[in-house]
């Protein structure tokens, strides 16, 4: 893994207030500025230094599945031979429907989500993939959803000096 | 959700132009006065068809670099409602039930956890575990990211509303 690109403490409090829900107002940036105490010129050099560092990878809208017609999502662990793992993952991230492919620690060892409209639609989007990734069905858990209790993507960012930062395998 | 607003999702997706006013910069990419952008994005909000507008970041690049997902299988009853127990931790990003594979991956209960180590994260689980009295449970740390996008993507994915 490279050298974490540098953050200082008020990059890291940025980050933090991105993380709330942006206010829908003509300066948006403005208003986060004044809650940092900084300008808001300053504020947007930041995002766009922390973008082009790519530890911002935009802002956009998180979207409701069910009203936009997803009814049906699953998370998949796949047993995977190590040297088809790359191949395999490569199939699996193709789908649009999936959006999530994990290579985890564990004996089942990529783990992936797929939303579609109906459970009859996930059904055939895994058959597929198990079918061009010549994966059997032994070697798949096919775990559906059967209840979204918190979504909350939300990172405590500590300051960290980068002297004392964790640099280790990713 | 008329025509309109479908265009306005998929514009936003890719992400707000970092300039002072981001809305009135969409508005001209869309033929839409600034205005009307706020007012149709407050209306999709109390539509509830989005959830929020914030920044997606990857942690791993500000040291972040512990991401587990976490298996569990509550055991019996008598200990309340393992899911709300779970996700009242302010630790635990996502919780999710999902259905077991009988015989083959009794877990039924998932959560998601970050630290900037494994040890970091694998002390928080284990005090969760034994705050709720569950300790059948696996630590899934995730080693590498082939894909990571947002799960609803109307570019892309559409749902089913076209």
């Amino acid at each position: 893994m490279n050298p974490l690109p540098p953050t200082d403490d008020i990059d890291l409090a940025l980050l933090d207030a991105l993380q709330d829900d942006l206010p829908v107002t003509s300066r948006p940036w403005q208003g986060i500025a004044d809650r940092l105490g900084i300008p808001e010129e300053e504020a947007i050099v930041r995002l766009n230094r922390l973008t082009a560092a790519g530890i911002i990878r935009g802002i956009s809208p998180v979207l409701e599945s069910r009203p936009l017609g997803l009814h049906a999502a699953t998370l998949v662990a796949l047993r995977v031979g190590e040297d088809r793992i790359e191949e395999v993952a490569g199939i699996i991230s193709t789908y649009p429907s999936v959006s999530h492919n994990f290579r985890r620690d564990h004996e089942y060892n990529l783990w992936f989500t797929i939303a579609a409209p109906d459970p009859e639609g996930l059904r055939k989007i895994l058959d597929d993939i198990l079918h061009r990734a010549g994966i059997r069905a032994t070697d798949a858990l096919n775990l559906p959803t059967r209840k979204k209790i918190k979504i909350d993507v939300r990172f405590a960012f500590l300051p960290v000096h980068p002297s004392e930062r964790y640099d280790g395998p990713d | 959700m008329d025509p309109t607003d479908i265009l306005l999702l998929r514009e936003l997706e890719r992400g707000l132009p970092l300039v002072p006013a981001p809305f009135m910069e969409i508005g001209k990419r869309l033929d839409l006065l600034e205005d009307e952008v706020l007012q149709r994005i407050r209306k999709l909000k109390e539509a509830g068809i989005i959830r929020k507008f914030r920044a997606r970041i990857d942690q791993r690049k500000v040291g972040v670099v512990a991401n587990a997902l976490v298996a569990w299988k509550p055991v019996g009853t008598g200990h309340g409602d393992t899911g709300a127990l779970l996700a009242a931790f302010p630790s635990v990003t996502h919780c999710y039930e999902r259905e077991p594979v009988p015989g083959r991956w009794e877990y039924t209960h998932y959560t998601v956890h970050h630290g900037y180590s494994r040890e970091s994260v694998e002390g928080e689980v284990d005090k969760i575990a034994r705050s709720i009295h569950c300790h059948d449970y696996v630590v899934l740390f995730s080693t590498r990211e082939f894909k990571r996008v947002p799960n609803v993507r109307m570019g892309e994915n559409g749902g089913g509303c076209e």
